[in-house]
């Protein structure tokens, strides 16, 4: 387990921004709540196993205790960096990025289930979609509940939405909840 | 006059009467009393100039003089020779029984004249008589212009008989104009001035057609240099002109029609209606001309704008409304005020000018806020409210238009197959036909035809959103490069942007889709939303009702464009969210933040939970924080936000924590800049208890209502849905705090108190708080009150003092100028005595 070097650090900064934007500084300044210590401390980022875990920096201390062969995980576990080097975000990483996202779309109620199999979002299944969404960008995809279902990337803008085709895919799929059963040895 | 010759038969004037002394006439009594009674009238035979006369009733149309001469010699040849077998003495001319009968000329004028006498003129004025004639033509000239060719012997006469009367008549008026003038007081000079103005007035409205000169008079009245006068002729005018003016626009004449012999009638009408334009027109600039006298100002202003109101027709209408327009901005309010009522009456009644006049002056305003850069008075802007487009308006008629050319091939392929040449020219003959009678129809109606309105409506519609874009696009600029410009008018440096904001949300629904996109990004720009929430943000220039009128506006056009796709303005959410802290009751306008509560909360559709809950929470701190309306708006839209969020009625539930519910954030962070992170699940809504024991009886009602959900299961849904919006809500609490006044000041003392300790409240519990209330004892408040009306009589004073201050300096002034005048005369004097 270590900090992430700066070219690391860059590549996961660059892939949470696209979602959070400036709210990417929250995420790493919120204040912890774990641990037994009077102040809260901060949380952090740490590579193990060429995954990315956040954590806060009172478990990353306790964590140093254990040995790297026997460590399995420290904190949330983010994402992971490939063979070839790139960085792609899990579907762990779905609740904080859902509560620091800055565009969100809704789905309709019948077709969650669609999303939830891996298929990316057509635009007949767009209920709501937070305006100024630009192609491109990161969205975080709920249900009409507000319960978060998963992410993706914008295909089209909000404003290009409303002239496409009824099947034109609005978001493309990352990661879905659906993954905790379909690649559930994987994610471990 | 060319005509009569003609006729070979010479007309000739009767023989003159001869001459009698005026000693030989003898006048009875009667006739001398009747002179005596009717004084007035006597002018006319004082005034007689016999020359003219003479000149007048012997000549004889178009024949040489020396031929009239002899025809004249030979009637009296004639005459004497049947003189001659009387006994009487025919050489004599002095005595004929007949001629000293006195003669009735045309006009009823008795004449007494020899013949010899007037023979013996006839000759001396052969050479005059064409100057003179010059002259008395002089006033008729423009009549006969106008008239085109009036070759009609009638009409000749008509003049010939006129123009004797005429001199006199108008000479004998200036001369009397002037004795009176001499002998009058100014006052008397005034009453009498009224008096002809009243009767020009009047003699005009009775038959327009016939004393349409007078309005000339009227115009050179308006010349005095009695600045009374002016005025009242400039209102008589005005008068006139509103009952004369005719319904229809008046055109100008083509060659062609000139050319053309018309009948006497439309000869008359051309003449009244050349005459009335040309007079109009006169009018139009003299009220423009004085316009720019301080003295007139508002005289001419008036006239303006009900000459616009009765006649948008009419001729002349661009200068009329570009002064209008103008005016608009005016620093006077009374001016303002009637030239926006004037622009508005032509935007409702579009019937009267059939919406030109609307386009031409929507051009105007666009075109006055261009240049004076967006630095008016906001009436500009506001008048723009009141124009009405058909909703239709923004549908495309493309579709329809690109339907129509298909059909008309195809007929026209049948008609080809089908050679019926006959048919074919038939039918051409009928549509032609058709088409004449539509366009007479619609000439002779005042109605447009649907396509025309249409047209006029858009094209009013683009110069009415260039003006808004123009005006956003300015206050853009401005607070970005900090440029605060020192405006003498209300609201900052942007005083167009707030009627410029509520004219974008009342004609929202009209905005074309391809502005939509930068326009909320303007609108979110203006409402001071940065994408960088740890800076600071810019110096923002614009007032908190203002950025909150922002976010109204964006979300009205949304609504009303897209409805098919849901669309979440988040970023204006989270605008709003902040806003409300910045708000204070008495700086910004309580209407605006009650609609903002209603459009953004109260009718948006679906609302996230997190946001919902953070906007729950600061509602609630809001209401405790300011006065009865305020809370009652706020409540309101709480009420609401719960009564759709069923989870977030958890925080109705007294304990606190727990807010993992799908949240990060474990505490409540009342400062937070974004709803989300809030964390505003995890707290819990005390301050719904302390609006139980509000004083105002509707907000503690409303309290205790809401609190009364919490004992309820999540689906059902308590209390029906109040019908009352949190704008309604706002308004009638309002006008309630207006009638108590007093009570409100004291409220508001308070008020201020707690405003001050507010933010120290949120960490504390509910009874620190109450018992921080209790301590406003008797004492303090009236200490308070007693500061009060002790700076309240300070003030008073200072203003009598100062008022007697100014009086005291002026008079100083005025003696002194005084005294250097004296001391200047003097001068002079002894200078002319020294020369």
């Amino acid at each position: 387990m270590r900090p992430l070097d700066e070219k690391e650090t860059t590549m996961v900064f660059e892939k949470l921004f696209k979602f959070t934007g400036p709210n990417l500084k929250h995420l790493l300044e919120r204040p912890s709540v774990e641990g037994p210590d009077p102040e809260p401390g901060r949380y952090c980022l740490r590579l193990h196993k060429n995954r990315v875990f956040y954590a806060s920096e009172s478990l990353v201390r306790r964590a140093t205790a254990v040995s790297r062969t026997r460590l399995a995980g420290v904190g949330t576990p983010i994402g992971k960096f490939t063979h070839g080097g790139a960085f792609h975000l899990t579907v762990h990483a779905l609740d904080l990025l859902a509560a620091h996202a800055r565009r969100r779309i809704w789905l309709k109620p019948d077709t969650e289930r669609s999303f939830l199999f891996g298929n990316s979002v057509p635009k007949s299944a767009l209920a709501r979609i937070t305006e100024n969404t630009k192609s491109g960008d990161g969205v975080v995809v709920m249900s009409m509940a507000d319960v978060p279902l998963g992410f993706g990337v914008a295909a089209r803008g909000a404003q290009d939405c409303r002239k496409a085709d009824t099947n034109a895919v609005v978001v493309l799929h990352q990661s879905d909840a659906g993954e905790y059963l379909r690649k559930e040895e994987e994610l471990m | 006059m060319g005509k009569s010759s003609k006729k070979n038969k010479v007309i000739l004037a009767p023989p003159l009467p001869p001459e009698v002394d005026d000693e030989d006439i003898i006048v009875s009594d009667e006739d001398v009393d009747f002179v005596e009674e009717n004084r007035e009238h006597v002018h006319l035979i004082t005034g007689l100039n016999r020359k003219a006369l003479d000149k007048v009733v012997t000549r004889v149309p178009d024949h040489d003089e020396d031929k009239v001469e002899l025809l004249y010699e030979e009637r009296e040849r004639k005459r004497r020779a049947a003189l001659a077998l009387k006994p009487k003495d025919d050489d004599d001319l002095e005595v004929d029984p007949v001629d000293a009968l006195p003669v009735k000329t045309l006009q009823g004028e008795l004449l007494y004249r020899t013949a010899k006498r007037a023979r013996s003129e006839d000759k001396a004025k052969g050479a005059e008589s064409k100057s003179d004639d010059k002259d008395a033509d002089a006033k008729q000239s423009s009549q006969k212009e106008c008239k085109g060719r009036s070759n009609k012997k009638e009409d000749s006469k008509l003049q010939n008989v006129q123009r004797p009367l005429e001199i006199p008549k108008e000479k004998l008026h200036s001369v009397v104009l002037e004795e009176v003038k001499e002998e009058l007081s100014a006052d008397e000079l005034f009453e009498k001035k009224k008096a002809q103005l009243a009767e020009l007035g009047m003699a005009m409205l009775e038959d327009p057609e016939s004393n349409i000169r007078s309005l000339n008079d009227l115009l050179i009245i308006c010349n005095d240099t009695d600045q009374r006068v002016v005025k009242l002729a400039i209102m008589s005018l005005l008068a006139v002109f509103r009952d004369i003016i005719p319904s229809y626009r008046i055109r100008q004449l083509t060659e062609k029609e000139l050319a053309v012999e018309v009948s006497k009638e439309v000869k008359k009408t051309r003449y009244y209606e050349y005459t009335l334009i040309r007079s109009y027109k006169a009018y139009l600039q003299k009220l423009i001309s004085l316009e720019k006298q301080p003295y007139f100002y508002l005289v001419a202003v008036r006239c303006l704008c009900s000459l616009l109101d009765a006649a948008p027709h009419f001729n002349h209408r661009e200068s009329l409304l570009a002064s209008v327009v103008k005016n608009l901005s005016s620093s006077n309010d009374v001016a303002r005020k009637l030239c926006s009522e004037a622009i508005r009456s032509l935007f409702r009644n579009e019937g009267k000018h059939r919406g030109e006049a609307t386009v031409e002056a929507v051009r105007l305003i666009s075109a006055s806020v261009k240049l004076n850069d967006c630095q008016l008075h906001p009436d500009v802007i506001e008048v723009c409210l009141s124009l009405k487009f058909d909703e239709d308006l923004g549908k495309d008629e493309s579709k329809e238009e690109k339907l129509k050319p298909k059909k008309n091939k195809r007929y026209q392929n049948r008609d080809v197959t089908k050679p019926s040449e006959k048919k074919k020219i038939k039918k051409e003959l009928l549509s032609k036909a058709r088409q004449e009678v539509h366009a007479d129809l619609r000439a002779v109606s005042f109605t447009l035809d649907p396509k025309e309105k249409k047209m006029i409506q858009r094209e009013t519609l683009a110069a009415l959103f260039e003006t808004y874009f123009r005006i956003l696009k300015h206050s853009m600029n401005t607070s970005n490069s900090r440029y605060k410009a020192t405006s003498v008018f209300p609201g900052g440096s942007h005083p167009l942007l707030a009627p410029c904001l509520e004219g974008l949300g009342k004609f929202s629904h009209l905005i074309d889709l391809d502005f939509m996109s930068e326009l909320i990004a303007c609108l979110k720009k203006l409402s001071g939303y940065t994408d960088h929430q740890g800076e600071i943000p810019p110096d923002n220039t614009l007032s908190v009702s203002e950025r909150l009128q922002c976010c109204i506006v964006a979300f009205k056009v949304w609504r009303s464009n897209l409805e098919a796709l849901n669309v979440d303005l988040q970023d204006f959410f989270v605008q709003f969210y902040n806003l409300i802290l910045e708000y204070r009751p008495d700086r910004d306008r309580g209407e605006v933040l009650a609609d903002a509560l209603k459009t953004l909360l109260w009718e948006g559709k679906q609302q996230d939970m997190l946001r919902a809950a953070a906007f729950i929470k600061r509602l609630a701190t809001f209401a405790l924080s300011f006065g009865s309306a305020e809370a009652i708006a706020a409540l309101i839209t709480l009420k609401h936000l719960l009564q759709k969020n069923t989870k977030c009625r958890n925080m109705l539930e007294n304990d606190a924590g727990g807010g993992s519910l799908s949240s990060l954030v474990a505490k409540y962070d009342p400062e937070a800049k974004d709803p989300y992170l809030s964390g505003a699940l995890a707290t819990v809504l005390w301050e719904l208890s302390l609006l139980q024991k509000h004083y105002d009886e509707t907000v503690s009602g409303m309290a205790s209502n809401i609190l009364s959900m919490a004992n309820l299961n999540a689906t059902q849904n308590p209390v029906q849905l109040s019908s009352s919006n949190p704008l309604e809500a706002y308004k009638d609490l309002s006008m309630g705090r207006e009638l108590s006044k007093p009570t409100h000041k004291v409220s508001q003392t308070l008020k201020s108190k707690r405003k001050r300790r507010s933010k120290e409240f949120v960490a504390l519990s509910p009874d620190v708080l109450e018992k921080a209330d209790c301590t406003v004892g008797e004492d303090e408040l009236r200490e308070k009150l007693q500061n009060h009306f002790v700076v309240l009589r300070g003030i008073s004073e200072n203003e009598r003092l100062r008022t007697e201050l100014n009086h005291a300096l002026s008079s100083i002034n005025m003696y002194k100028e005084y005294n250097k005048q004296k001391k200047e005369s003097k001068k002079s004097k002894k200078k002319v005595a020294k020369a």
